[in-house]
């Protein structure tokens, strides 16, 4: 028995030594970072562009990164409780739209939560029609609405989805008052479930993206799944760093059509709206400012190498860097630009 | 002939260890298929997209067939699609039986898995666009038929469906996730829960808390003895596998395969539903029904053909529409755009190749698990022998990593376990059903989003009878298979009622 | 009134998630009933007649083995995060408190304490979790407490 005992405890010291010993990276990250994103799927962008950001982060500073994908009501309790840097957090609108939508599980992130580095832009967000469908652009549903037409809209409904939907809304407010009524939601979740309510007839217009539904828009206009882009609404500027072979076959030039001035949905009677699906890190409050800095200035020196931006691009990501400071008064502005078109919907 | 030159010995080689590995994660309870591709995925950045996808698609055929391990030695499914292989898979392993059902598992998921890959390869194109004639209202008429096995899964038939009732209730506890179209709002908890239960319960801890978990317990009350001697001695008493099992199993096989590849194909409703329904049609049109849940083979194939006609299946939407049709091939898309392609309606059509070499790598993962699993068996099945004061912590242990690491480091997922196994523990000396409460707890999400959606779209309850045709056909299907619950219950209780006059 | 307006139901989307839950609710509620009438009633008139007794009741109790296995898996979930978060994410706070529970849910377990048993139990209590450890934690960087 007590040889087990002895046994036990050496071993235990050795292993305790061992994972010691391997702490020797110049940094004051612990050894081990966990990233841990606001999206529960490994498959999905969010993923995607996280990993891409923790293999640089890891080579630059010498240590593991892990990314996990535990979801945003998890990661957010997580980033909360834990203020040493071993867990931060990577996010993109959702994390204040959640919050200006009004929804369960999110707080005000400029308040419970500190704002890191912007990293990249899904550009991908798009709307579409069905390729048979009578209205051939954004202007058309809007006019057609303003004619007491219903349009239903397929959306997952509560952020970075709707906020297209929120956009449109608030054009025809402004443009026919009295008329927003008649753009309807229908409350859908994944993109699937998106793209069958309107193969059941059920949505004139879905919310979808470029990557998940370029080849759709290339179907013959026979097939009953066949669909056509109406809008991007990623900014002009942000299209324009694409790739020039864009998405499938679509390429960069195609898709500027269906973005502003092309397409305008008016956000207050002068300017178009826009919006930039945009990442970037949260951290605990409590963080020391030191490890910000450091995290500002092992990306800085990333994005400055160029090479991060070459995966980026190649993975329809288009790279959009902003040291903590800077991306928090972005993100605040931004916020409150939105905050303007939920309020006024109300 | 392009993609032959993508088929080298590297090809195949990754093709076996990404099945070994599959296999040892489905054999691990808690730990799935899709967490093996999920954790694999990160070593494909360093291969070329064929090689890459040689090795995930030999982990999602070796993780959903490992799950069958568990399941049948250890009455734990070791993942979620493997729950009604348990059924009749644990009874025989106490019968003695444990490595004749491992085989016929075996068998059957390789019949399962080629056959899907069959109907993938020759008719994913035309399936996907009967896919999408199923919507919501569709969708709740199949959940709801799966749903039927509770009928004639319980012993008591009143506390069979209040346990399935129960089960529901328990997964609707959380949020109506945005993310399957709800409104985000919180029900059935009280403010401070919401830190921990926003997600609701996670399905997998769940499962191996009230089985693996809950059967310590159990053990424990009645003091742990060993039995490995009996053990020992009853593994050679069993009847031993020989090819004729399947002899009257030609119908089930093909049914089976054909369900499981059908629930794939649909985008949304999940493995589990698939080998939940086939069981359900297996007992709706056995022979002999009452030897179902006691150790007959022709659950275990209709549970593991399904499962594994699952992999061909969910491959047919995420290849010919981009839409994956379970948790795993979802992580799949991850690995297609990390390679820059994306996956779409015109995916096999420009990428001929590609496809070609993946259904390739699909009918060489199937064998090789199939062989691999039919050689290992042997040692395999001697964890019955392993004497329980050494198998119960190990148990424990492995389920902890597996509640642990199923949502990527959630400390809850294991407090999760030890609630739904004392739970289940308790329960059951209430005469609360585990299995329909499980399975109540597996489709009772998806049936409130379609049940719900359903009526949101169309504002009328005659919606589920009058929406098409195939929503008539799947109405008859019910009617049959309540129907024969009834029937059963009935001849059940006759001979009861027979036997007990001869006592008398 | 026509007959299909029987059917109608309006959902309000904002109030959509407690839809369903109030369905189970009643269909719970009938189902308690209807056993208390079809099974309870019954039940407990033979307990009360002496044929049947209470659950609980019945059959051994190993009630060292049962609360033993309770608290040391108790005291194991809750150490595991605290130990974890001193060596923050490297799967450490897991493997140093598996041991000792392991070796002491095995000693529980044991009916017989001699050197060989205890020696067996307690290398199975060291090498399961290292290896286990090693393997997902190392090998394939899952995240472990």
């Amino acid at each position: 028995m007590k040889k087990t005992m002895i046994g036990i405890a050496l071993a235990t010291c050795g292993i305790f030594g061992l994972a010691s010993a391997t702490a020797s990276a110049d940094t004051s990250f612990p050894n081990n970072l966990r990233i841990v994103i606001g999206s529960k799927s490994t498959g999905g962008d969010t993923y995607q562009n996280t990993a891409i950001v923790a293999e640089a982060l890891a080579r630059k500073l010498g240590i593991n990164v892990k990314v996990d994908a535990v979801g945003g009501s998890t990661a957010f309790n997580t980033i909360s409780r834990v203020s040493n840097g071993s867990v931060i957090m990577m996010f993109h609108d959702q994390a204040y739209l959640g919050y200006l939508y009004g929804q369960k599980g999110y707080e005000n992130p400029f308040e419970a939560y500190r704002i890191g580095p912007s990293v990249a832009i899904n550009p991908g967000n798009a709307y579409l029609v069905s390729k048979n469908s009578p209205y051939k652009n954004v202007e058309e549903l809007m006019t057609a609405c303003a004619g007491g037409t219903d349009i239903r809209v397929a959306i997952q409904p509560g952020g970075v989805s709707e906020i297209g939907y929120s956009a449109m809304k608030n054009a025809i407010r402004i443009q026919h008052p009295g008329r927003e009524g008649c753009l309807v939601a229908v409350n859908r979740g994944s993109q699937s479930d998106k793209n069958q309510a309107m193969f059941d007839g059920l949505a004139d217009l879905i919310n979808g993206s470029v990557q998940a539904n370029e080849q759709y828009t290339r179907l013959p206009a026979d097939d009953q799944k066949a669909m056509r882009f109406v809008w991007l609404t990623a900014g002009n500027a942000t299209i324009q760093q694409a790739n020039p072979e864009g998405m499938g076959e679509t390429t960069r030039e195609m898709l500027l059509q269906y973005v502003d001035p092309n397409v305008s949905v008016t956000q207050d009677g002068s300017r178009n709206f826009t919006f930039d699906k945009e990442f970037f890190f949260l951290f605990n409050k409590e963080m020391d400012q030191k490890l910000v800095d450091e995290l500002d200035q092992a990306l800085t020196e990333i994005f400055a190498e160029g090479q991060i931006q070459q995966t980026q691009k190649r993975s329809f990501f288009i790279p959009d860097f902003r040291p903590s400071a800077e991306s928090e008064a972005y993100f605040r502005d931004k916020a409150a630009q939105y905050e303007v078109i939920l309020k006024s919907l109300q | 002939m392009e993609f032959l030159s993508a088929l080298d010995l590297i090809y195949f080689v990754l093709v076996l260890s990404g099945t070994l590995i599959g296999i040892i994660f489905g054999a691990i309870p808690g730990m799935t298929a899709t967490m093996a591709v999920a954790v694999c995925l990160p070593l494909t950045y360093a291969l070329d997209l064929n090689h890459g996808l040689a090795l995930l698609l030999g982990l999602y055929v070796g993780g959903i067939s490992g799950g069958l391990v568990p399941a049948i030695l250890l009455n734990i499914p070791g993942t979620p699609s493997s729950i009604t292989t348990t059924f009749d898979g644990f009874p025989m392993t106490q019968k003695g039986e444990g490595e004749r059902a491992l085989k016929i598992g075996i068998v059957s998921s390789l019949f399962g898995g080629l056959f899907s890959a069959a109907v993938l390869f020759f008719f994913a194109p035309l399936l996907a666009d009967f896919a999408i004639k199923f919507s919501f209202v569709e969708k709740f008429l199949i959940i709801f038929l799966a749903l039927t096995v509770i009928a004639s899964l319980s012993s008591n038939l009143l506390m069979g469906l209040f346990s399935a009732l129960i089960g529901i209730w328990l997964s609707l506890i959380g949020t109506y996730s945005v993310e399957h179209g709800g409104n985000g709002d919180t029900r059935l908890m009280f403010g401070f829960m919401q830190e921990y239960l926003y997600d609701g319960f996670s399905l997998l801890p769940v499962l191996i808390g009230l089985f693996g978990v809950a059967h310590i317990l159990e053990e424990a009350e009645k003091g742990i003895h060993e039995a490995t001697k009996d053990m020992q001695l009853s593994l050679q008493k069993g009847a031993r596998f020989s090819v004729g099992v399947f002899r009257n199993q030609k119908i089930n096989l093909i049914r089976s395969s054909f369900l499981g590849t059908f629930i794939g194909l649909l985008p949304g409703v999940g493995g589990s539903a698939a080998s939940v329904l086939s069981y359900t049609q297996e007992k709706n049109f056995s022979k002999h029904p009452e030897r179902m849940g006691k150790g007959a083979p022709e659950g275990v194939i209709a549970s593991e053909a399904a499962n594994n006609g699952l992999t061909g299946g969910a491959l047919i939407p995420l290849l010919s529409l981009g839409i994956p049709g379970d948790s795993t091939t979802a992580v799949l898309i991850g690995a297609f755009t990390l390679q820059g392609i994306q996956v779409g309606p015109l995916f096999i059509g420009e990428n001929v190749a590609t496809w070609n070499t993946m259904m390739v790598g699909l009918v060489a993962a199937n064998f090789m698990m199939f062989l691999v699993m039919f050689f290992a068996i042997k040692y395999i099945a001697k964890v019955v022998m392993v004497p329980k004061y050494v198998l119960y912590p190990i148990i424990m242990m492995m389920c902890v990593v597996g509640a642990y690491a199923i949502n990527y480091g959630v400390m809850f997922d294991v407090w999760t376990l030890l609630l739904f196994g004392v739970g289940g523990y308790l329960a059951s000396k209430f005469g609360i059903e585990v299995a329909p409460l499980v399975i109540g707890f597996i489709l009772g999400g998806q049936a409130e989003v379609y049940f719900v959606k359903s009526l949101e779209s169309f504002g009328t309850l005659t919606i589920f009878f009058t929406k098409s045709p195939i929503a008539m056909v799947l109405w008859v299907f019910i009617f049959i298979s309540i129907g024969f619950s009834i029937y059963q219950a009935v001849k059940a209780r006759r001979l009861k009622q027979a036997g007990k006059g001869e006592e008398a | 009134m026509e007959i299909s307006d029987l059917f109608q139901v309006s959902i309000d989307f904002s109030q959509s998630h407690l839809f369903f839950p109030r369905i189970i609710h009643w269909l719970l509620l009938i189902m308690a009933l209807m056993i208390l009438l079809f099974e309870g009633i019954p039940y407990l008139r033979e307990v009360r007649s002496g044929r049947k007794s209470l659950p609980f009741t019945t059959g051994s109790f190993d009630s060292k083995r049962v609360f033993g296995t309770l608290l040391l898996t108790i005291l194991y979930f809750v150490s595991m995060p605290y130990v974890g978060e001193l060596f923050p994410n490297t799967g450490l706070g897991f493997l140093l408190m598996s041991i000792p529970y392991m070796f002491a849910l095995s000693v529980l377990y044991l009916h017989q304490h001699d050197r060989a048993h205890l020696l067996r139990v307690g290398l199975n209590a060291l090498i399961a979790p290292v290896v286990a450890w090693y393997i997902l934690a190392k090998l394939f960087a899952i995240t472990l407490p």
